[in-house]
């Protein structure tokens, strides 16, 4: 059967601001992907979704200023797990000169705020067949 | 085989990465699947299985956190499978039962899967046993199968576990779509939850009269548990009634009985979708009804007679 | 008012409407082309009401001025909440402090006050906001970001040394009553342990229950009718205690930008300062003893029109609720204040300066709704706090259209548009209908818990985001005349490391320090009062003065009240 792509969706941390991650997450949905949303979780319980659920995906959501303090945390507990294979990637206010230094450390993809939603359903999609 | 059989033993052992990644490939139907089952099922069986249902905003998600949480600083391992529905549109699914997850111990041994009730291959029924399978065959001593279920045909969780219980609220007064939703004769133990709202008694009230008006026919009376999942409230009672009608099935070989039946269930199930699928195949199902359409259409013959003339066909071949 | 002035033919002549009304009908059968009556009717305000090609005195027809609008300072208020407006005050222009540890902070705030400014905003760090401790795992890359860290009284001390808490007005911008239950209560022993009493004491703090349950999600959230309980708590204790202090601001600003219309924003807000005032009631106060101290804040959105609208027609509402409803006896209980933002949801990152110019149309649409005080956004709103250079710009803007452009020196200048007078009663009839419906729903209480108002606010940023992507709804740089090229302003990011490991520092040493039997005690007695009816601010006060931290308060609610879950709407 026709392979359906598990996203893990998380806002991470404290940040509060929902509206962004709910609506990639229910345009997601429309595109055929299985999303589990965790709400706001911190790095370990977000890479324990991420294993236990298979994911294909992890998508981070921030708009708070944690992206440099946990978003790399993420990847390298992933990486500490085998879990490598699973792709990161960041959503939010993220100042653009952050960028390739998350990159760097390992995040797949950032979007930013005017991000259209096709963007990002094609860069997962396709981040996926990569494998 | 190599790869599936590396994972097979991972799993076994309770690794974490093989054990989702065997759920992922008997969930998705793919080549390995029945190699897979047929190795897991000798090592399954050990595990006691409870199934939680409810209608949408019962609070199912917050009560089987509590319930792991108990379980597992009562030293049990735990595997829950949460399904949800799927869109009908587009097969994707938002599934959100892990935001109700609060931290977890270090010492914990708790693996969470969610799934979505969506178009598979051979229905929900059987990937999710399928999958619990797994998990018990990993070692989790508990699993916890929770479904968004009134009267859904897709998942029979009353199949599949050993405990049923049925979730409502204050707010599911309606008596009629209690009995229309079968949920009456499955349950094994009910929890009226946000039972600090009023109208708990009220509810609480009517499912004793009808489970009254039952009474001569019910060997075990299904308790009524009254409980606030979010502050904490009556989960120890709810835990206690299920080790109370796990010990009651223990008797006498109850719980034996019910697992034969349960399994033959399943076998005919099983026996009956691969003998349509075969079947269907064998007789070319599809061009059959191609041909017969016009006639059909045309009112040459009726649908009955129609479908009695294909089957009887294949018999004489 | 006399019968005979109830009676008084309104605005226009009836004979005079009637010639309008025909000659409405030829030039629309005449004048205009067959396209133009084709697109009649598929025109609306951003929150759905209609908008023809024209407005004329047959659309404001049963508009009777001194019943419907009035004077400025007087019933129903729709022209401004003071008689003399911005001639006798101009509206503040309040400056943000609030980075890193306490200690910078002081920096800043003496630099604001030496250089003029009258009143300062603090702002708070998301785990302090949430009740965590700079030292607790869940603050771990959040510690002094977008906000000061204060886990204990130690920090607004440091926050505020050597400066005299009875000459200035802060704004403690708490958001959520369980924040505001702890907060103020360290700024206020802070001043009493300095010899001022707390009578003297001016400025405010948010407490808003909406922002603690559905405008911001987060790891652990207490129970809706909980949060609202110490939302009542605050303002009742404050109203007491704290003469000159405004207990609550009902908050439409984040609301709004969460995604919501103008009729919701409102709604909302109103609704809760609907609930408040009946909860305060039941405990035995008069309205009249708390009114004064609402105030409501606004955000200033980019239907121009709509939302001068929206801001008169609060007014006017306001004033039906407190008199008709609430029998309120005190002027002042019937004036609507409101402090207003411009719309940070409306500035993209892409070509930035291009909102500068965005701010400016909203900062000029607030002074014309009559707003008591006013902050417009910075041209980098979209990437957390503004740049000095940004920061001024902002400031400047404002200052423009105070002292340049006129617009100041009347009262209420667009009164007497027919457009906006239709809008503004049809604003005030809508949001009357809105908070009806959730009267009907057993009021906002029962309506957040069931997870109707995350549903409105998810289903609207659904359709904004369909209605961006399809190009129904323009945005200049973004989806329309996107330039090929656009550059990608470098943006500052401010960076506090210190922060995390200053208060870890301190807080160890605050430990060691205290007495932890007292400690102990204040909290064994915290524990038992959640489940008291009585009002929890003065324990969390006595707490505070006893050195227990922030962290271990929130703690204690969010074990004693349980956590809630939040709304998933897929």
């Amino acid at each position: 059967m026709e392979r359906k792509i598990r996203v893990v969706m998380a806002k991470l941390g404290l940040d509060i601001h929902w509206r962004g991650v709910y609506l990639v997450s229910q345009f997601l949905k429309d595109a055929g992907m299985e999303v589990i949303y965790l709400g706001n979780k911190f790095p370990e319980q977000i890479v324990e979704a991420a294993i236990e659920e298979d994911a294909d995906v992890v998508g981070l959501s921030t708009l708070g200023g944690n992206h440099l303090a946990l978003g790399p945390k993420v990847v390298n507990l992933l990486k500490k797990k085998g879990m490598d294979k699973i792709k990161v990637f960041m959503g939010g206010v993220i100042p653009p000169k952050h960028i390739p230094l998350l990159k760097k450390k390992g995040i797949y993809e950032i979007y930013g705020p005017d991000t259209p939603m096709e963007v990002i359903i094609k860069g997962i999609s396709d981040s996926v067949s990569v494998n | 085989m190599v790869e599936i059989d590396r994972l097979i033993s991972e799993s076994l052992k309770g690794d974490k990465h093989a054990v989702a990644r065997l759920i992922s490939i008997v969930e998705r139907g793919l080549e390995p699947t029945p190699y897979i089952l047929e190795k897991i099922y000798p090592h399954s069986g050990s595990a006691y299985y409870i199934g939680v249902t409810g209608p949408p905003g019962s609070g199912k998600s917050t009560i089987v956190d509590k319930l792991v949480k108990l379980f597992c600083n009562n030293h049990y391992s735990v595997g829950v499978i949460a399904v949800d529905p799927c869109s009908p549109f587009s097969g994707g699914a938002l599934l959100g039962d892990r935001i109700r997850m609060n931290k977890r111990q270090k010492e914990w041994d708790v693996f969470f899967r969610s799934m979505s009730a969506g178009r598979v291959m051979g229905g929900l029924a059987r990937t999710t046993k399928e999958s619990s399978r797994i998990l018990d065959a990993s070692g989790k001593q508990i699993i916890i199968i929770e479904t968004v279920g009134v009267g859904q045909s897709e998942l029979d969780i009353a199949q599949a576990t050993d405990t049923v219980i049925v979730i409502l609220t204050p707010e599911s007064g309606d008596n009629v779509q209690l009995m229309k939703a079968g949920l009456m004769e499955i349950a094994d133990l009910f929890v009226v939850n946000k039972a600090d709202r009023p109208g708990a008694e009220n509810i609480s009230l009517s499912i004793e009269a009808m489970l009254d008006r039952q009474r001569g026919k019910m060997e075990w009376k299904p308790p009524v548990i009254l409980t606030s999942a979010s502050l904490d409230r009556g989960i120890d009672d709810l835990y206690e009634e299920i080790w109370r009608h796990s010990r009651y099935l223990k008797q006498d070989d109850k719980l034996k009985n019910r697992r034969k039946t349960q399994l033959k269930d399943e076998l005919k199930q099983r026996i009956e979708s691969e003998i349509l699928n075969v079947l269907w195949q064998k007789i070319h199902g599809n061009a059959v009804i191609d041909d017969l359409m016009d006639d059909i259409w045309e009112q040459r013959i009726d649908p009955q007679t129609a479908a009695s003339k294909v089957v009887r066909n294949w018999l004489k071949d | 008012m006399s019968e005979e002035a109830k009676n008084a033919k309104c605005l226009f002549s009836e004979e005079h409407v009637r010639l309008i009304k025909e000659n409405y009908d030829d030039w629309f059968k005449n004048c205009l082309r067959d396209d133009d009556r084709a697109m009649e009717g598929k025109y609306f305000t951003h929150s759905g009401i209609p908008v023809k090609l024209i407005y004329t005195p047959a659309d404001t027809e049963d508009i009777h001025y001194m019943e419907d609008l009035g004077f400025s300072g007087k019933p129903p208020y729709v022209r401004g909440v003071y008689a003399n407006m911005y001639r006798g005050r101009l509206f503040t222009v309040r400056q943000l402090a609030g980075l890193g540890a306490p200690e910078d902070c002081n920096k800043r705030v003496k630099y604001l006050l030496d250089h003029g400014a009258t009143g300062v905003s603090i702002l708070f760090d998301l785990p302090t906001i949430r009740g965590y401790n700079s030292d607790d795992p869940e603050a771990e890359g959040n510690v002094g970001q977008c906000g000061a860290a204060v886990d204990s009284i130690w920090d607004i001390d440091a926050f505020f040394a050597d400066i005299d808490l009875g000459t200035v007005s802060t704004s403690i911008v708490t958001h959520l009553p369980s924040t505001s239950l702890v907060i103020p209560g360290m700024y206020f022993a802070v001043a009493e342990q300095r010899g001022t009493p707390i009578t003297k004491l001016a400025g405010t703090c948010q407490n808003d229950f909406i922002m603690e349950t559905c405008v911001g999600s987060a790891p652990e959230i207490l129970p809706p009718s909980v949060s609202f309980r110490m939302q009542c708590d605050v303002v009742e204790w404050i109203c007491k205690n704290v003469p000159r202090w405004n207990p609550i601001s009902f908050n439409g600003y984040n609301l709004r930008e969460a995604g919501t219309n103008a009729i919701t924003e409102v709604g909302i807000a109103v609704a809760n300062a609907i609930a408040t005032s009946e909860e305060l009631i039941k405990r035995g106060m008069k309205f009249d003893d708390f009114a004064p101290r609402m105030s409501f804040f606004w955000d200033l959105h980019n239907d121009f029109f709509e939302e001068i609208a929206k801001c008169r027609a609060s007014r006017k509402i306001w004033y039906k609720i407190a008199k008709e409803r609430f029998g309120a006896k005190n002027e002042k209980s019937l004036l609507m204040r409101f402090h207003v933002q411009t719309a940070g949801v409306t500035l993209p990152s892409t070509e930035p300066l291009n909102n500068i110019g965005r701010s400016a149309i909203q900062g000029l649409a607030a002074v014309f709704g009559g707003c008591q005080s006013l902050h417009l956004d910075s041209y980098d709103e979209a990437y957390s706090a503004p740049t000095e250079e940004a920061a001024l710009v902002s400031l400047r803007t404002q200052q423009i259209i105070q002292t340049e452009t006129g617009v100041v020196n009347t009262v209420d200048p667009l009164a007497g548009s027919y457009y906006l007078e239709y809008l503004t009663e049809e604003m005030t009839k809508r949001v009357f209908a809105y908070v009806e419906n959730i009267e009907a729903m057993g009021g906002l209480v029962s309506a957040v818990e069931s997870g109707w108002l995350h549903r409105e606010i998810s289903n609207y940023n659904n359709k904004y985001q369909k209605d961006i992507e399809t190009g129904a709804m323009k945005v200049v740089g973004v989806n329309f005349m996107k330039s090929e090229d656009a550059n990608i302003t470098p943006i500052e990011v401010f960076e506090y490391p210190e922060t995390y490991r200053r208060q870890k520092a301190k807080l160890k040493r605050l430990r060691k320090e205290r007495d932890n039997q007292k400690v102990k005690g204040c909290i064994k007695i915290l524990r038992e009062k959640c489940h008291s009816k009585e009002n929890l601010f003065p324990y969390c006060m006595d707490a505070v003065k006893n050195l227990v931290t922030h962290g271990e308060i929130a703690e204690v609610f969010r074990e004693e009240f349980g956590l809630w879950p939040f709304p998933l709407i897929s």
